[in-house]
């Protein structure tokens, strides 16, 4: 008898966890937070950063320059803490580090989001809250949420485009992509699929690298194998550089077309072919968007209103670079030679440039 | 012979009690009253609403997946899969509501017969076919976690509005979280009434004497990775409240996490002794050491390896003063 009354309690208290679920919104648990929030003040203002994942050089040299922009503006008392939450977490750990931003009283948060969705509710915590938040790097569905970053589906339809015209109608290409299911490998896979449907180039076959070099090298290398007649490789960033290195130990950097990245490691290797006709491009996708975004976070901070129509959809879509190719190649390459091989190519906005993005 | 059982049941049972409110509490008890005061302390905010209920909504999967793990434990066996059985209950509950208000109520029905389904088979690998729960469930883990991979193969989906939404309000001035973790205690008090949770107890303690005593022991073991499942399902049901969307790979640290709460609680590992109330208190502890090493400034570099060492200390204390209590 007594064990139904266990699985009575149960059942009891699932239906108790329904009736608590279900009862209507009439609060938004709206008192707390601290000195958060309240559009336009005169500051200083505490800024909060989000990212989940780390140890990649992306996300590294994205951290150092939101880092280095934040410095000046606290140089001139715009701004007073940075709060970074920095640590590899799951969907569930990065809302806990925007709970702690939001419980620390912040005024705006910068996040480079592990998904496009499942975060909402916790922004809408935020928001509620008066505090602005401005997603990097991947675009998150939440309107009220601030997108700052590149077109991703660009970035792909530009080397896309390229690797088309240099293999011509009818040329022979494989594909190494991320990781599959990602949004971002989806954006942009299925923008440069599109590309080479309407150009008459024929993927042979699509393999997976994990934006990792090694597991690009290993992918590119098995690739070759399996598709000696292949006239063209199109790959991402983060494992280009080990896609080349599987084309040049195959020695085949003379008549294999290479779609590259914009990242020191993969351009000095580019540069040492390049005299024997390896040819290639490298499309930024610059970690400085988090530094931008940061820029956008004062101006609105301060009350300034965003020019509508400078907006996609009322997000940030930030123009790409000139992408690199063999015909400037020197130029770009002489500027940053300097860097270490893990560096990526960037470009940040400055305080004037972002302020074109404001009425007034 | 059935009222010597009776009163042998009977001062087993006040023995227990006696052990389980003297020394494992004090410890849980004092360390939770610490964590709080310290948090307080380093956080302004603490005590506004906002921040209950977001602290409050963060760990009560945990404090679910604690309840469970603590009868497993109390019955003598530990479960390595009570996170990929939240992470299996919880994508089958986000298809089956598929964000409809409306299907709230089914999708609790889903995560806890999901749950209660993993724990059968957790169950009867234990207890029938005799295996080592800590291999079984080492093994089911991956399985329920394949299975939930199949059923959301990469993150995504909307959980009822409402659900998200609810889960955020106070209720008679109140959080709901905190309704929520009210709701896991009133479980335990439930179940540690009945007979089932005396025949737990008994069969942790020693199994054989439980046996000659006529506790259906085959039985008593199936139900109590039964019941970890079904509760573990209603952890899932938090996890959706919480993210609002669908993660194959959430839960992670749901299982090794219930673990320390459970012994953070006072509760041996070797069986048969503690109650479910001080893995809750040991679920809250580990949740707000986190808390208190972001409000301290620690930072995120360090701040795993501080968390790791705070709770081996926590666990020291613990597990030190309670074998003290045994000895005395």
């Amino acid at each position: 008898m007594r064990y139904r009354t266990g699985i009575a309690v149960l059942a009891v208290s699932a239906a108790l966890l329904t009736g608590c679920s279900s009862t209507a919104p009439t609060t938004g648990g709206d008192t707390g937070g601290g000195e958060g929030g309240g559009g336009a003040s005169g500051g200083p203002f505490t800024i909060g950063v989000s990212n989940a994942f780390v140890g990649s050089e992306y996300r590294t040299q994205m951290i150092a320059d939101i880092e280095e922009v934040f410095n000046e503006y606290k140089a001139d008392g715009v701004v007073d803490e940075l709060v970074l939450e920095n640590a590899d977490a799951d969907v569930n750990g990065q809302i806990q580090q925007v709970r702690n931003l939001i419980n620390r009283g912040v005024d705006a948060i910068i996040i480079d989001p592990n998904s496009g969705s499942a975060l909402d509710a916790v922004f809408q915590e935020a928001i509620g809250q008066g505090i602005r938040v401005y997603a990097i790097d991947q675009a998150v569905d939440t309107e009220e949420v601030l997108n700052v970053g590149i077109d991703q589906a660009k970035w792909a339809e530009t080397s896309a485009q390229w690797l088309a015209d240099t293999v011509g109608e009818g040329g022979k290409i494989v594909v190494v992509n991320g990781i599959e299911g990602h949004p971002a490998n989806e954006a942009r896979w299925n923008a440069a699929k599109a590309v080479f449907d309407s150009s008459g180039v024929e993927v042979l076959a699509v393999g997976n690298g994990d934006w990792d070099q090694a597991t690009g090298q290993q992918t590119m290398s098995d690739l070759l194998a399996t598709y000696p007649d292949l006239q063209g490789v199109w790959t991402q960033d983060g494992m280009a550089q080990g896609v080349l290195r599987a084309v040049e130990a195959a020695n085949r950097t003379g008549d294999i077309v290479v779609s590259g990245e914009a990242r020191n490691g993969y351009m000095r290797m580019w540069s040492e072919l390049k005299a024997d006709g390896f040819q290639s491009i490298g499309v930024v996708n610059p970690p400085g968007t988090g530094a931008t975004a940061l820029h956008f976070a004062v101006r609105q901070l301060q009350g300034e209103e965003l020019d509508e129509s400078k907006t996609v959809d009322g997000d940030i879509v930030l123009e790409l670079e000139e992408a690199i190719t063999n015909d400037n190649f020197d130029e770009k390459w002489a500027e940053v030679q300097d860097q270490p091989d893990s560096y990526v190519l960037d470009s940040v906005l400055s305080a004037d440039e972002v302020g074109e993005y404001f009425a007034g | 012979m059935t009222l010597g059982v009776d009163n042998r049941a009977a001062s087993s049972r006040a023995v227990a009690w006696i052990r389980r409110v003297q020394v494992a509490s004090v410890v849980t008890w004092g360390l939770l009253a610490a964590v709080v005061l310290v948090n307080a302390m380093v956080q302004p905010t603490f005590f506004t609403l906002y921040s209950i209920t977001s602290t409050f909504a963060t760990f009560v999967p945990l404090v679910f997946a604690a309840v469970a793990q603590a009868i497993v434990v109390i019955g003598g066996g530990l479960d390595l899969s009570i996170g990929t059985i939240v992470a299996l209950s919880s994508v089958v509950a986000l298809k089956v509501m598929n964000g409809s208000d409306a299907l709230i109520g089914v999708g609790f029905l889903a995560a806890l017969a999901t749950g209660a389904a993993c724990g059968l088979v957790n169950g009867l690998l234990t207890a029938v076919v005799r295996l080592q729960p800590l291999i079984v469930t080492f093994a089911t883990a991956s399985v329920f976690g394949g299975i939930t991979l199949v059923v959301l193969p990469s993150p995504g989906g909307a959980v009822p509005p409402a659900m998200t939404q609810g889960f955020r309000l106070a209720f008679a001035g109140i959080p709901v979280p905190v309704w929520c973790v009210l709701v896991a205690v009133l479980i335990w008090l439930v179940l540690s009434r009945t007979k089932f949770l005396r025949h737990v107890y008994a069969v942790g303690g020693d199994a054989q004497a439980a046996y000659a005593s006529l506790v259906p022991v085959v039985a008593v073991r199936i139900l109590t990775f039964v019941t970890a499942g079904a509760l573990a399902g209603l952890a899932a049901m938090g996890v959706l409240a919480n993210t609002g969307s669908g993660d194959p790979f959430i839960g992670a640290d749901v299982a090794l996490d219930s673990i320390a709460a459970v012994v953070l609680g006072g509760i041996a590992l070797r069986g048969g002794r503690g109650g479910a109330i001080g893995a809750i208190a040991g679920a809250i502890i580990l949740a707000l050491v986190t808390n208190v090493l972001f409000f301290l400034n620690v930072p995120t570099t360090f701040r795993e390896l501080a968390s790791g060492l705070v709770i081996i200390a926590a666990l020291a204390l613990s597990v030190l003063t309670t074998r003290k209590g045994v000895v005395r």
